[in-house]
């Protein structure tokens, strides 16, 4: 018996029968089965209890109300709360997406940071809390011992009347610095329109729920305009209703948008012209009298002509439209078609409850003053004022102010000093920030007049509309930080951070989100806890002021950020009614019978349950009904604005009227300014070398403000919008040909200020002679999902002035394309 | 399983209002953020990105400024029959691992990724495009945490599988839970609706059961705007469109919707 | 004709044994070393005494007809009809509500309360039952609504007074709960083994073989 070759076969034999008849392979096989389905590095999301966490969405200024879905301590989905008045359980692409942005690492900072590589590289240190404050404490302290508290500037991209731009502002204020700065929206304009048409600093606000016709100025009802939850859902209800009872939307845009391309009329007006058609409409309802002259005789000012007190004859609104914008006229001017004009006036005069709304795309950037203003005289001519299907005069959200802060000597010299945008002066006297002035100011001086700025909720670097010029003016800047969660391109010129939580991190507050009818206080609440060392900037402001020393500290009396939201929610409760519930059986656009029996019992009450639900509102009731007080110096709706007639005069005291009147930026003279009018705002540009026209437009699927796209978003974006690295342009065919172009191409679209390669997507429903650029592309920080997709617009445009308003008239860039 | 289309209760099915559709692509993320989609740094390569629920874009065709803009949010269509006379939808007939049937109780096509082999030949029997296939492991980066916000409802798929609308499946699971929790057995119209219907803004999308004459699904269906997707091919879909513009109905039948007008 | 070569050689005396010598320790490998390759063993952090917990002279409120009654005291469903499994500390400290003042004697108890309790941690308990990902498994629609008894799957697991090993498959990761406790498949109680045939064989048992639809327990 030797182990040979025959008998070592007989062992593997024996040994191959015998393990079949164990379990060993069959079990083996199945197993290795089973481990290929199990990747290691396939996560298993982990189980547990389900919970649901009710807040508000503050991605955009609509403050939508959200429900996020929890297992254990992680959030895993953001729903619509069918429990929140304002979005009945609908929500937007990017709201939906939004946990994307609280659990992505890598385009967050996870702590304190100071810069260690060169600016705009993005590299930073970790720091402590202290260490943050501490440093800008003394940077703070510095300024003021020097005597230069003006030095400090912050820009802020909180929405209009939040509680944290008071906040940011008060900050300014305490230190002894004019220089805050706003990001500018559409909500500076509304504010501007209605202050001097209605006389009321409260926002816009459209009764659209229960509207008939709906005759939009470039507002992007279906592309995000004001809070899109609500804007969509009134879509759907508007849509709801049986054929012949279907409320008519008719859209005014150069450019089949998703609004334009599903309204039931598309006016194809050039960018640009929307005033002029206002006025033209102005002019036939006025002629055929369609107008509501009860209102226009009992509650309007400045619409005949009229002799004032020292026996001067003035031009009316009427004589005004009549002479100058006669549909003839107004057709040449917006490229419509006489007939169009005509049926349109008398269509909308005749509805039964008409709203013109303004405000370009999503509202994200500024609109045209008196672009607004001859829209808003449309309301005014047909009387739906204050109605049901109307729009609204609310005075502010009756939220407390803050009390007033006490300076010291420092600070008072400080505030003597002049703003550096010029806004609110004698130029801009109606406008509060001025952002692109304040950066050519910048850019102008040798050195920068600015030593520290702070950067809050905003991401200037690429979203302002200014060719890239507050990028470059941060260059100037010695000392800058940012208060960002998020590695945006402005952060990343910082010198310190201190981050942020992200928006569902943090309590903040919704001061009655855009375009709503009736007041509504939002509030949201942390859902899960903070996923890395970053404060609530409420919270560091106060933390700041306390540390930069006793003047400032004083300024800051609470003890946390709530505590401020708390003070300023104690006006809601004295304003005496109101409610903090919603079932969602009865809409708060419904009009409620009677008077509102709030639902609280005491302000602690009310604090409690504002905490918890997020919300206080008032619904529509019958208590403002026709109430035509209007706080202007009239008391009327001014078809004729005193304010800017005693603003022209202030100014021409010093100079001439002609001279203040250019100086103010109108091209026009005489009392025209004074009322809504049309100027053409035609860039000093040789036409001949650029001769196309290039238009921004906002998606409602990608943002275009501060916060960034989640990453979903980019998969409902089609092959002719983003394409790997680049994006596309919209051109109608026959632009196309003119210029040899075809689907696909590759292009460069060159203004006087810089230019961008793009690709060409061969759209119908774009204007010939206008390259229209989506707003959102272009991004250089954040991570590989955000960044380095297609090209920023505003890098290549070349804003004009807004006559009055000082803002920056970006939707008119010449451009030229040459095929790549 | 193959006994025929005899179903028990529930005929689950979905009706969506292209009058209100406004294009936003709500469905789309919520759906994604639901389903725990995979997502990938370049989400422009559309033949590679996972979207169970897509956007289709159509226009009218007519020149400026009359251009007209459709979006038809696609959902998988969960078809009743093959086309050819088969009680089973085509992706299932040609399944050869068992890995996609049509539930006899629910309506509902299914998709088991753990015994999906990745042949994709269901994707390409499928005349709506509403399969995908996994070319890449789940792309959850180390250092990320994207993980995070997965949803423990819906298994994350591996590399190799294919994948697709299920309607929302395991929201009918949490529905039943509930509804077993209150020691009920029958569902009440609103309990089991998708994620889409849900966030759609605009409530354009509306879920039920099509064998119930009371849900609002069956009531909608009956409208002389209703229609399904390439209904001659007899699929039997259980997804409606509605649509009171001639175009988009014609645009309907047309055996591919394209993704851009002008291609 | 025969091949020289094979002819002039007998048969080997000991081609059996030699067979044998590969054939049995295939055996030994297949029944016995490959088992214990196989699965890794890991003893629960702490011991858990279910027998004591369940004694109603002990715990008290542990009430109920029957055992599956007395289980749901602690494993019991959430609200939204979803199963609890496993109970977290806030659970147990319901009674053990003290850190400082056990309420047994047993050094078990003892660490529970000093390490888990004080240290506000959860107790890293390993699961037997735990199904993987691709599973859905409603505890509800089979206890609540199918009246069956959790011992059907869990079997006496409730009498024991020590927590056995957690043993677990090194390939797949499964507990031997759910993959089979007899190496060979052979399954003598219904609740050795928790696999997909196991599911599908009692539903078809009980005349509900439209449950065996795959969407009805995968996700």
């Amino acid at each position: 018996m030797e182990l040979d070759r025959r008998n070592f076969i007989k062992i593997v034999v024996g040994g191959a029968a015998g393990i079949q008849l164990t379990p060993l392979p069959w079990k083996l096989a199945d197993d290795i089965a089973i481990w290929t389905q199990n990747w290691p590095w396939v996560p298993v999301p982990p189980v547990g209890e389900f919970t649901h966490v009710g807040s508000i969405c503050t991605l955009c200024p609509g403050g939508c109300g959200i429900e996020v879905r929890k297992v254990e301590t992680r959030a895993v989905k953001i729903e619509g709360r069918p429990d929140y008045p304002v979005n009945p359980g609908g929500i937007c692409p990017l709201g939906a997406a939004g946990l994307q942005l609280l659990y992505d690492e890598t385009i967050r900072y996870t702590s304190p940071m100071k810069r260690v590589g060169p600016r705009g590289a993005g590299k930073f240190m970790d720091i402590t809390w202290d260490e943050a404050l501490d440093t800008l404490a003394d940077r703070i302290s510095g300024l003021r011992d020097r005597q230069r508290p003006e030095a400090l500037a912050a820009v802020d991209g909180n929405p209009i009347r939040s509680t944290m731009s008071l906040m940011i502002e008060r900050l300014l204020k305490a230190v002894g610095s004019l220089n805050y700065l706003r990001i500018p929206s559409a909500e500076d304009t509304y504010e501007m329109a209605n202050t001097l048409m209605l006389g009321t600093e409260g926002p816009m606000a459209y009764d659209l729920e229960n509207a008939d016709y709906i005759l939009s100025f470039g507002s992007g009802l279906l592309d995000g305009w004001g809070a899109p939850g609500r804007v969509l859902n009134a879509w759907g209800l508007w849509r709801g209703k049986t054929l012949k009872k279907r409320v008519r939307v008719v859209q005014v845009e150069s450019r089949a948008s998703n609004t334009a391309s599903r309204a039931d009329q598309w006016i194809a007006a050039i960018p640009g012209t929307e005033g002029a058609l206002a006025l033209g409409l102005a002019h036939v309802i006025i002629k055929e009298r369609l107008f509501s002259t009860e209102f226009v005789n009992n509650h309007s000012f400045g619409f005949n002509d009229w002799m004032s007190a020292d026996g001067r004859h003035h031009m009316g609104f009427k004589t005004m439209v009549l002479d100058q914008y006669s549909p003839d006229k107004v057709a040449r001017i917006t490229g419509l078609s006489l007939r169009e004009i005509v049926s349109l006036a008398k269509d909308f005069a005749g509805a039964k409850a008409p709203i013109a709304v303004c405000g370009k795309g999503k509202g994200t950037l500024n609109g045209s003053l008196f672009e607004l203003m001859a829209v808003q005289s449309l309301n005014a001519l047909t009387g739906n004022i204050n109605r049901t299907g109307g729009i609204f005069m609310r005075d502010p959200l009756p939220v407390s102010p803050l009390p007033e802060v006490e300076l010291d000597a420092i600070a008072r010299q400080g505030l003597k000093k002049h703003r550096l945008d010029q806004a609110g002066g004698m130029r801009y006297p109606f406008t509060r920030s001025l952002i692109n002035s304040f950066t050519n100011n910048i850019l102008r001086s040798s050195g920068s007049p600015v030593d520290t700025l702070l950067i809050f909720s905003a991401n200037p670097s690429h979203n302002l509309p200014d060719g890239g010029a507050f990028k470059r003016a941060l260059k100037d800047i010695p000392f800058i930080a940012s208060f960002s969660p998020f590695h945006d391109e402005t952060s990343h010129m910082a010198d310190l951070i201190l981050p942020d939580h992200t928006y569902l991190e943090k309590m903040d507050d919704v001061v009655w989100p855009t375009g709503l009818q009736y007041p509504l206080y939002g509030l949201s609440k942390p859902v899960v806890d903070p996923v890395y060392d970053t404060r609530n900037t409420g919270d560091v402001i106060i933390q700041l002021a306390k540390r930069a020393g006793r003047p400032l500290g004083s300024a800051f009396p609470w003890n946390d950020f709530e505590a401020v939201l708390k003070a300023r929610a104690k006006g809601l409760f004295d304003s005496g009614s109101g409610l903090v519930g919603y079932s969602g059986s009865r809409p708060a656009w419904k009009r409620q019978a009677g008077g509102i029996r709030p639902d609280y019992r005491s302000f602690e009450d009310m604090w409690k349950k504002i905490k918890s639900g997020g919300v206080w509102y008032r619904p529509v009731d019958s208590a403002g009904d026709r109430q035509m007080s209007f706080k202007t110096p009239t008391g009327r709706f001014e078809f004729f604005s005193t304010n800017i007639e005693l603003a022209v005069k202030n100014y021409a005291r010093k100079t001439s009227e002609q001279t203040a009147l250019k100086q103010m930026g109108f091209g026009v003279k005489g009392e025209e300014a004074f009322m809504p009018h049309y100027e053409a705002m035609e860039p000093e540009v040789d036409s001949s070398a650029y001769p196309l026209t290039m238009v921004p437009y906002e998606m409602i699927n990608l943002s275009s403000g501060w916060a960034p796209t989640p990453p979903f978003v980019y998969k409902t974006l089609f092959d002719t919008q983003l394409k790997k690295a680049e994006s596309f342009v919209e051109i109608n065919p026959e632009t196309a040909a003119q210029h040899d172009l075809k689907e696909g191409d590759r292009a460069i679209v060159k203004s006087t200020v810089g230019e961008v390669q793009v690709r060409i997507t061969l759209f119908e429903g774009a204007m010939p002679g206008i390259v229209y650029m989506p707003l959102g592309f272009g991004h250089t920080g954040y991570d590989e999902f955000i960044r380095g997709k297609g090209v920023n617009p505003n890098s290549i445009i070349d804003a004009g002035t807004d006559p009055l308003s000082g803002q920056p008239v970006w939707w008119n860039t010449r451009v030229r394309l040459t095929k790549v | 399983m193959e006994k025929g289309h005899d179903h028990g209760q529930n005929k689950y099915g979905m009706v969506i209002d292209l009058d209100k559709c406004t294009g936003c692509g709500t469905c789309m993320t919520a759906c994604a953020a639901e389903n725990n989609v995979v997502v990938r740094p370049d989400e422009s390569d559309k033949e590679r990105s996972i979207t169970w629920m897509l956007l289709y874009k159509i226009t009218n065709g007519k020149k400026f400024p009359h251009t007209e803009v459709c979006h038809f949010p696609r959902p998988c269509m969960h078809c009743e029959e093959d086309g050819n006379g088969g009680h089973h939808p085509t992706c299932v007939s040609v399944c050869v691992a068992t890995a996609t049937t049509l539930d006899s109780k629910t309506g509902i096509v299914s998709q088991i990724y753990t015994r999906c082999i990745g042949c994709r030949y269901c994707q390409a029997a499928c005349p709506y495009h509403a399969r995908y296939f996994n070319w890449w492991d789940a792309y959850f980066p180390k250092g990320k945490g994207l993980e995070r916000y997965l949803s423990p409802e819906v298994s994350p798929r591996m590399r190799g599988v294919v994948e697709k609308c299920t309607f929302c499946h395991h929201r009918l699971m949490r529905a039943k839970n509930q509804a077993y929790s209150e020691g009920r057995r029958d569902l009440k119209e609103d309990d089991y609706i998708t994620a889409c219907s849900e966030a759609c803004p605009a409530r354009a999308i509306t879920f039920g059961d099509l064998n119930n004459p009371n849900h609002k699904v069956s009531k909608l269906i009956k409208s002389p705007y209703a229609f399904r997707l390439l209904e001659r091919l007899n699929t039997k879909p259980k997804v409606y469109y509605l649509s009171t513009k001639d175009w988009v109905r014609e645009w309907a039948d047309n055996p591919v919707p394209h993704v851009s007008p002008s291609s | 004709m025969t091949n020289p070569a094979n002819s002039s050689e007998k048969p080997s005396q000991g081609g059996l044994i030699f067979f044998l010598a590969g054939f049995i320790p295939a055996l030994i490998v297949g029944w016995v070393i490959f088992p214990m390759v196989l699965y890794s063993k890991q003893p629960q952090p702490i011991n858990f005494n279910h027998k004591l917990h369940l004694d109603p002279e002990v715990v008290d409120g542990i009430e109920g007809d029957t055992e599956t009654e007395r289980c749901l005291y602690c494993h019991g469903f959430r609200d939204d009809g979803t199963f609890v499994g496993i109970p977290v500390a806030a659970q147990c400290t319901e009674c053990h509500d003290d850190p400082e003042t056990p309420l047994g004697d047993t050094r078990d108890e003892e660490e529970f309360l000093t390490k888990y309790v004080a240290g506000e941690k959860e107790v890293p308990w390993l699961s037997y039952s735990r199904q993987p990902d691709c599973v859905y498994f409603s505890h509800i629609a089979h206890v609540k609504m199918g009246n069956m008894d959790c011992s059907v799957c869990h079997g006496n697991h409730g009498e024991s007074e020590m927590l056995p090993p957690y043993k677990e498959n090194r390939l797949t990761g499964y507990s031997i709960n759910i993959w089979g406790k007899n190496i060979a498949g052979y399954k003598l109680d219904t609740w050795d083994r928790m696999k997909m045939d196991d599911c599908a064989e009692c539903h078809t048992k009980k005349g509900h073989e439209e449950n065996n639809a795959c969407f009805v327990c995968h996700k």
